[in-house]
């Protein structure tokens, strides 16, 4: 019998092998089948918002006549879909919206809504596949291994084993690796299923096979270090679960707080308030105080600046967009800031293997920092394309008829898979 | 001297002996100090931040122009919510809700910008706030300390001479978890240090305190326990360190993965469609002449025994804005209150899962206290939405008293009309109250948070009752 089949044989007969693989493949099932279950809730939701906003918008807009009153009562929906691993990662879909209801006004009042779902249950977090790999992993490993040496030395058979094993302490090696092996399976046999129940793509399924397997390499790996230093168990668990302790809670935080303290991120209240002034203001200020601007941006629409009545739709659009570019500078500078927060992230990701195997996933799965922001990037090139179907309108004043009102743009989700 | 002291003397001893309880002491320590004074600092810039833009918008708003009283329901106002005083020590779900709402004339609008929006994002419960280390990581120091208190003594076989000695098991059992929870309770210390440097809310602070020790008592009377019933210290480690993960780690989530798909709730979305829906057949308050306002304008002509609306001593337009403002906000509030108690249903939920976990026990306890859980960020909408109604009705009724009809209709054609619709600045200041979110009375949250204080004290009844129980000094002796 070779040595692997042997100590396969050992393993798998071994209560706290049998213990630990099952909880893996238990969790990693549940994980799975959650994720799914929340992608799938998520997928129902856009298509039933999508015909329910449309047909809202039907009813609101029906008794508009011109472009400005159907603008200003027609709201359209915009999402950013779940990739099909998302169910893997779910990420940030918990806390950061994907989903906006927009319309012609100035966007910036609409973008950062913040009712995404439940506080109380974001507060603990969602069970999902990466937190399984990242975090939950490497403790049942510790589980696993911590013991593995001290365990013969108990039993008075370390030293025996040392001396008439023909592999002699690459014994010990082989062991773990077989069992960290064993849990890599356990925990990705029901993701495989489920990413080609999802119909994943391959690379991405790759990126999360290989998160998980550099998950459970690296803690082997940090196992067998202290293991093979360390004669009793106890001592050896305590000593394990000091690291991950460091690597998983300690070192994230930290970055956190660091990139929080080294990146300053504008407040979005004055950029509430500073926007608010600009689109109210207008109402006060003479009519050309908008204009200006305005044409400055859109040169294209100069012959048509002049406002003769004390209320023109083109100039109540002209003033919202006005209210826009004056908090551009302060929008930018909060996104860059969020950006920029994310980056010492992942900078910070390279001494916490935790941290970059959840990047990594939520990369691939497309529920990171960056994927929301290009959900947002997403928004502000509907808007703007929604302007661009209204000016010719408002401006122009060219007849509005239906058949000009049904060609106003629908939102289309910018393709966005897994950054891997 | 009891020799129950002396036991717990002797365990303090050990653990200053072995390195390993020393430096995981020591390290637990500079988490907590750290973790206090970082969230003490973000969370009072936070709160000076969030009162000096709500002063800021309270005084944009006083200071606005003479205008037509329409315009500032438009032109609205902002409420902010500022984390209460013992957010300091628990931010709880105030991480993840919005912080400021726009009010206005004819909408609730959803709260914007979470902290969440700009913080950096990575491992979830990767976060430092005092509670964090107090609900998730002090337990983790008890067990490392304490999971060997019985089970080393078996192993050196020295337990032989302590039942020698002329004491019970049972006392060496108290001895032991005594020493542990003298342990806990000098990591109390900086939470107490934390909530007295407070100031404010002292009284729910100190019960907040209260509420960690009985939760460290627990984890302190399972660990001595599990140890006195285990064979080996490795088995004891190896279940104490699996009922850990899956206290305070696995179940919360688990049990916030169930919630969402066993009780899923509507999102703000298909709210907004479902009010845009109730709402379509009550008439559009800025149009007096929309049918859904005949029968307000014959019971008024009839009140003053006039024939037009020109002839009525009131802006008619006006009388219409404050109707409609009232009905519109009627079935808002019906649907925000519909929503709360979704979300409070779901979260309920959740908060079942407390009898498998005093953590989440804990932490409802513990956010209940604090005024940072859902409670208090519906109460925040709650009393957002009572501003915004009192400040739009107002200038509704300004509208409708203070300017007359004809100019009101003719004021977008006729500029002398349009400046004469203009109402006195003293009016912003009679509708708009001055918005300061308080925290409920510490009564209220105490009456609320009870329950889950006394499911603690039951966790730490049966743990006890583990330890001393005749069985396990049965297997002990």
């Amino acid at each position: 019998m070779g040595l692997i089949t042997r100590e396969l044989w050992f393993a798998l007969r071994e209560r706290t092998v049998q213990v630990t693989l099952l909880v893996a493949l238990f969790s990693a099932a549940v994980a799975v089948v959650s994720g799914l279950k929340t992608v799938g809730d998520q997928q129902q939701l856009i298509e039933k918002l999508k015909t329910e906003t449309a047909a809202e918008r039907a009813l609101a807009v029906a008794a508009q006549v011109d472009p400005g009153g159907t603008a200003y009562y027609g709201f359209h929906f915009t999402y950013a879909p779940p990739s099909a691993l998302a169910f893997a990662a779910l990420g940030t879909r918990d806390t950061l919206a994907w989903k906006h209801r927009v319309r012609m006004l100035a966007l910036e009042g609409q973008l950062y809504e913040a009712d995404t779902g439940n506080p109380e249950l974001s507060l603990s977090g969602k069970l999902d596949f990466a937190f399984v790999v990242a975090v939950l992993a490497p403790l049942l490993l510790i589980f696993l291994l911590h013991d593995s040496e001290a365990g013969e030395r108990r039993s008075n058979r370390h030293e025996l084993l040392r001396v008439t094993a023909p592999e002699g302490r690459k014994l010990y090696t082989v062991r773990a690796a077989l069992r960290a092996a064993l849990l890599w399976l356990a925990l990705v046999i029901p993701f495989a299923a489920a990413a080609l129940l999802a119909g994943a793509p391959g690379s991405g399924i790759a990126v999360v096979l290989g998160a998980a397997a550099f998950s459970v390499a690296f803690w082997l790996l940090l196992c067998r270090l202290v293991v093979s230093r360390i004669t009793t168990g106890p001592a050896c668990a305590a000593g394990l679960l000091g690291l991950w302790l460091v690597l998983t809670v300690v070192v994230p935080a930290s970055g956190k707080l660091l990139a929080r303290a080294k990146v300053e991120v504008p407040s979005g209240g004055e950029l509430l308030l500073a926007q608010r002034e600009a689109v109210n203001d207008a109402w006060d200020l003479p009519k050309q105080d908008t204009m200006d601007p305005f044409i400055e941006r859109h040169p294209e629409w100069a012959p048509y600046r002049s406002i003769e009545r004390p209320f023109e739709w083109k100039w109540y659009y002209a003033f919202q967009q006005v209210g826009d570019q004056v908090v551009e500078e302060l929008s930018r500078a909060i996104r860059e800031g969020v950006a920029q927060r994310d980056l010492m992230m992942a900078r910070l990701a390279w001494v916490s293997p935790p941290l970059l195997v959840e990047r990594w996933m939520t990369g691939a799965a497309a529920t990171d920092v960056p994927s929301f922001q290009a959900y947002e990037a997403c928004v502000r090139s509907y808007h703007a394309q929604l302007r661009a179907y209204y000016y010719p309108l408002l401006f122009e004043a060219t007849p509005f008829s239906e058949e000009a009102k049904a060609l106003v743009p629908e939102f289309e989700p910018c393709a966005r898979e897994g950054s891997a | 001297m009891n020799p129950v002291f002396h036991i717990a003397l002797d365990e303090w001893r050990y653990w200053r002996r072995s390195r390993l309880g020393a430096a995981a002491t020591l390290v637990t320590l500079v988490l907590l100090v750290a973790s206090s004074v970082v969230t003490y600092q973000t969370v009072t810039a936070e709160r000076q931040a969030r009162d000096q833009l709500q002063d800021a918008a309270q005084s944009i708003f006083l200071d606005q122009p003479a205008r037509h009283p329409h315009r500032m329901v438009h032109y609205g106002h902002y409420a902010f919510r500022t984390p209460p005083p013992l957010a300091l020590a628990d931010p709880g779900v105030d991480q993840f809700t919005g912080a400021a709402v726009f009010l206005e004339g004819h909408r609730q609008n959803s709260a914007t910008f979470s902290p969440a929006y700009s913080g950096p994002q990575g491992i979830r419960f990767a976060n430092l706030s005092p509670a964090t280390v107090y609900q998730v990581l002090v337990p983790l120091l008890l067990v490392v300390v304490g999971f060997s208190a019985f089970s080393r003594e078996r192993e050196l076989r020295t337990d032989q001479m302590l039942l020698a000695a002329p004491v019970g098991p049972g006392q060496i059992w108290l001895g032991k978890t005594l020493a542990l929870v003298g342990l806990a309770l000098v990591l109390l210390l900086p939470l107490l240090l934390l909530v007295l440097l407070i100031g404010e809310d002292r009284l729910a602070g100190l019960v907040l305190v209260a509420g960690y020790a009985v939760y460290l008592l627990v984890w302190a009377s399972i660990t001595v326990s599990v140890s006195a019933r285990s064979r080996a210290s490795s088995s004891s480690l190896v279940v104490l360190l699996a009922l850990w993960l899956a206290v305070c780690i696995v179940v919360p989530r688990g049990a916030s993965t169930a919630a969402q798909a066993l009780l899923p709730i509507p999102s703000k979305v298909e709210t907004d469609l479902a009010v845009a829906d109730a709402v379509r057949n009550l008439g559009d308050g800025h149009n007096a002449g929309d049918p859904a306002f005949a029968r307000l304008r014959a019971n008024l002509l009839a009140e003053y025994g006039v024939d037009r609306v020109e002839d009525l001593p009131v802006n008619f337009r006006g009388v219409v804005a404050e109707a409609s403002e009232a009905d519109l906000t009627k079935v808002m509030d019906d649907f925000a209150e519909r929503y709360a108690g979704q979300e409070l249903a779901q979260a309920q939920l959740l908060r079942w899962a407390s009898v498998l976990s005093p953590m989440l026990a804990l932490r409802a306890f513990s956010t209940t206290m604090a005024g940072t859980d859902l409670a208090h960020r519906h109460q925040f909408l709650r009393e957002a939405e009572a501003i915004r109604y009192e400040f739009v009705q107002g200038l509704n009724r300004a509208h409708a008293s203070e300017l007359t009809y004809s100019d009101d209709m003719q004021r977008s054609r006729d500029a002398a009309s349009e400046k004469r619709t203009r109402v006195s600045p003293t009016n912003w200041a009679t509708a708009l109250k001055e918005f300061h979110l308080q925290v409920n009375p510490a009564s209220e949250r105490w009456q609320r948070a009870f329950p889950y204080l006394l499911l603690l004290a039951v966790f730490a009844a049966l743990a006890a009752g583990l330890g001393l129980s005749r069985r396990t000094a049965k297997g002990w002796a």
